[in-house]
């Protein structure tokens, strides 16, 4: 079983990529599960038709403590979970993660047959909780969305800094274009001052949003585009890769410095 | 700063035997179930009411704002309190809970002094320190209390790290010498005629248990002869009104044992400084043999020949390790004194009287 983490900056679109893998993963007849781990609990949205899977927390939190969590299978046989968590300005949403993270592990990671899991972490590694996906019995692999943007890049680079920490090896960088100026070879290069390489550039294009507005996947609303077929080719390349390393992080100074290289 | 090993005191304990000092009827923990369980057990005994919010894993993650407005609600209808302390815990402060909200949410008729401390937060004393600010930011007590306290709590740290508990990467605990040894050692030193000294000088309702010694001794003397010399931190002018209250229970008791007080050296929230006041007069004053009882090392001064008795083995492992031998250990002290109202017999005590009566030495 393949345990895949996908971290990155917030809004750089790591639910996107990481709904759409999961879509191309099951369509090649593997049993994917999606982990949305965001409290808000709209990362699986696109898997399931735009319907909403329950939080797995609320479904602890409530009367149902003991109940089997009734896991959302979307698109292609996706099973879709949401971990769900606090109210803004509530609570612990790390601990949320910590807590879902294990009892999934025991009550269904363990028991059932799966090819992949994708774990969709939100924002960074923030804190304890926000890393639980990485502990070692949980995910192994980890790729970083970015995309050529300093923010984006300075964010990569702190979860890399975090994978360091943590020992946990790192599979590859997904550009998610901005189309920024030179930006392929910004994080290609970025990636390989980390000491990994950039696995996937996945272009900017409207028909994201059309599906998502659809509430669907581009995998599942537009197959043949150009768009699905770069997803496919991702999820293709993470399948097969053998090449992991522990991360080794950039100073922010040094990336604004490879960034006004590639301006010049 | 040393790294202490061994277990000692937190803000938790510290902030809700501050509230009973303040007199508040109910101390509602935010937190789990077992947090503070044995001090819990403690401040009941003297009359205060501890319940607890008994967080679950679930409202670590969201919060367990609803039940800290129930329970208050419940505390309101069950007790009908003038003044309700709520206590945070690592649980509730790690996680950020709004006790504020949650008090307004209650609507309670009564006062509430919320302390947002936690174990992470320092040493013991802050947690003391943060509830005299809540009380005084509330009006239950003036700015000049907070800021005294504030005073002599900062100064019971900066001891402790000096020469007390925290002074040590770890203490083993130790039973401290017999009471015999010490008691006949004293009795001897009365029947020959010498003068015996006694310093109270201990912290707040421990007095109650200390205090006995300075009995004994006297009694001693009624009967062996000698000469007797006594003070300490009685004083009945200093101090929330429950402390002034303990001394002047105390004083009734000394008065009736016949114990003249040679020098008050301050109130019972002040042994920081009533200990230095007690060197200064003892410095002055000639005492064959030395006995301080309650917290000896915020004494300064004190020799390897006086007898120091105090209540925690860790203590006393911390005494015979600098050399003072003489150290003897109330152990149950603690425990005993929670709703007393008058001094208590204590060991070293009754092992004095047992000599005298019983024609030993």
């Amino acid at each position: 079983m393949r345990q895949i983490a996908i971290y990155g900056k917030g809004g750089i679109g790591k639910s996107t990529i990481s709904a759409n893998v999961a879509a191309a993963l099951a369509e090649k007849g593997l049993i994917t599960w999606y982990v949305g781990c965001d409290p808000k609990s709209d990362g699986s949205m696109t898997l399931l038709r735009g319907q909403r899977a329950q939080a797995f927390l609320e479904m602890m939190k409530g009367t149902g403590q003991g109940k089997p969590y009734e896991v959302a299978v979307g698109y292609g046989g996706v099973r879709c979970v949401e971990v769900g968590g606090p109210l803004a300005g509530v609570g612990c949403a790390g601990r949320g993660i910590i807590v879902a993270v294990q009892a999934l592990s025991k009550d269904h990671f363990s028991k059932e047959n799966i090819d992949v899991i994708i774990y969709d972490v939100p924002g960074d590694v923030v804190c304890g909780g926000f890393a639980a996906p990485l502990r070692e019995r949980y995910a192994d692999e980890v790729y970083i969305v970015t995309s050529g943007e300093y923010l984006s890049l300075y964010a990569a680079n702190n979860i890399a800094k975090g994978l360091r920490n943590l020992n946990v090896k790192l599979g590859g960088i997904i550009c998610n274009s901005r189309e920024v100026e030179g930006e392929r070879n910004v994080v290609a290069e970025f990636a390989s001052q980390i000491g990994t390489r950039m696995i996937a550039f996945i272009p900017r294009d409207p028909v994201v949003r059309e599906c998502e507005n659809q509430g669907m996947t581009v995998i599942e609303c537009a197959p043949a585009s150009a768009q699905a077929s770069a997803y496919r080719s991702l999820a293709e390349a993470m399948m097969r890769n053998k090449d992991f390393a522990l991360p080794r992080p950039m100073e922010p100074e040094d990336i604004r410095a490879l960034l006004r290289g590639s301006m010049a | 700063m040393t790294e202490v090993l061994h277990p000692r005191p937190n803000p938790i304990v510290a902030a809700m035997y501050t509230l009973r000092d303040l007199e508040a009827e109910v101390v509602v923990m935010h937190g789990p179930a077992g947090c503070g369980f044995m001090a819990s057990r403690r401040l009941e005994e003297a009359g205060v009411r501890v319940v607890t919010t008994g967080m679950r894993e679930g409202d670590l993650i969201f919060g367990a704002e609803e039940k800290l407005v129930r329970v208050l609600a419940q505390v309101e209808q069950e007790f009908h309190p003038r003044l309700v302390g709520i206590v945070g815990t690592c649980a509730s402060m790690i996680i950020g809970e709004n006790l504020d909200s949650a008090i307004k949410k209650a609507g309670l008729k009564a006062k509430v002094l919320a302390v947002d401390t936690h174990g992470c937060a320092g040493p013991n004393t802050s947690g003391a320190i943060r509830t005299l600010e809540v009380a005084a930011q509330q009006g239950v007590i003036s700015q000049e209390e907070y800021l005294r306290q504030k005073e002599m709590l900062t100064r019971a740290t900066l001891i402790e790290a000096d020469r007390g508990l925290t002074s040590r990467r770890y203490l083993e605990p130790h039973p401290g010498a017999t009471k015999l040894s010490v008691a006949l050692e004293i009795v001897r030193a009365l029947r020959q005629g010498k003068r015996v000294s006694v310093t109270l000088n201990a912290k707040k309702e421990t007095a109650f248990g200390f205090a006995d010694v300075m009995r004994a001794v006297e009694y001693a003397r009624s009967r062996v002869g000698g000469e007797t010399l006594h003070l300490g931190n009685l004083s009945t002018e200093i101090g929330l009104p429950r402390i002034r209250r303990y001394a002047r229970e105390i004083q009734r008791d000394l008065k009736e044992a016949d114990v003249e007080l040679a020098l008050i050296t301050g109130g019972l929230d002040e042994y920081p400084v009533a200990g230095e006041r007690a060197a200064r007069f003892l410095e002055r004053e000639r005492a064959d043999l030395r006995i301080f009882a309650g917290l000896p090392h915020a004494v300064p001064g004190i020799t390897p020949e006086d007898i120091l008795v105090t209540d925690q083995p860790r203590e006393l492992r911390n005494y015979i390790d600098r050399g003072f031998a003489k150290s003897v250990g109330e152990i149950n002290t603690h425990a005993m004194v929670m709703s007393a109202h008058g001094i208590l017999k204590n060991e070293l005590g009754e092992t004095i009287r047992q000599i005298v009566d019983g024609g030993m030495a």
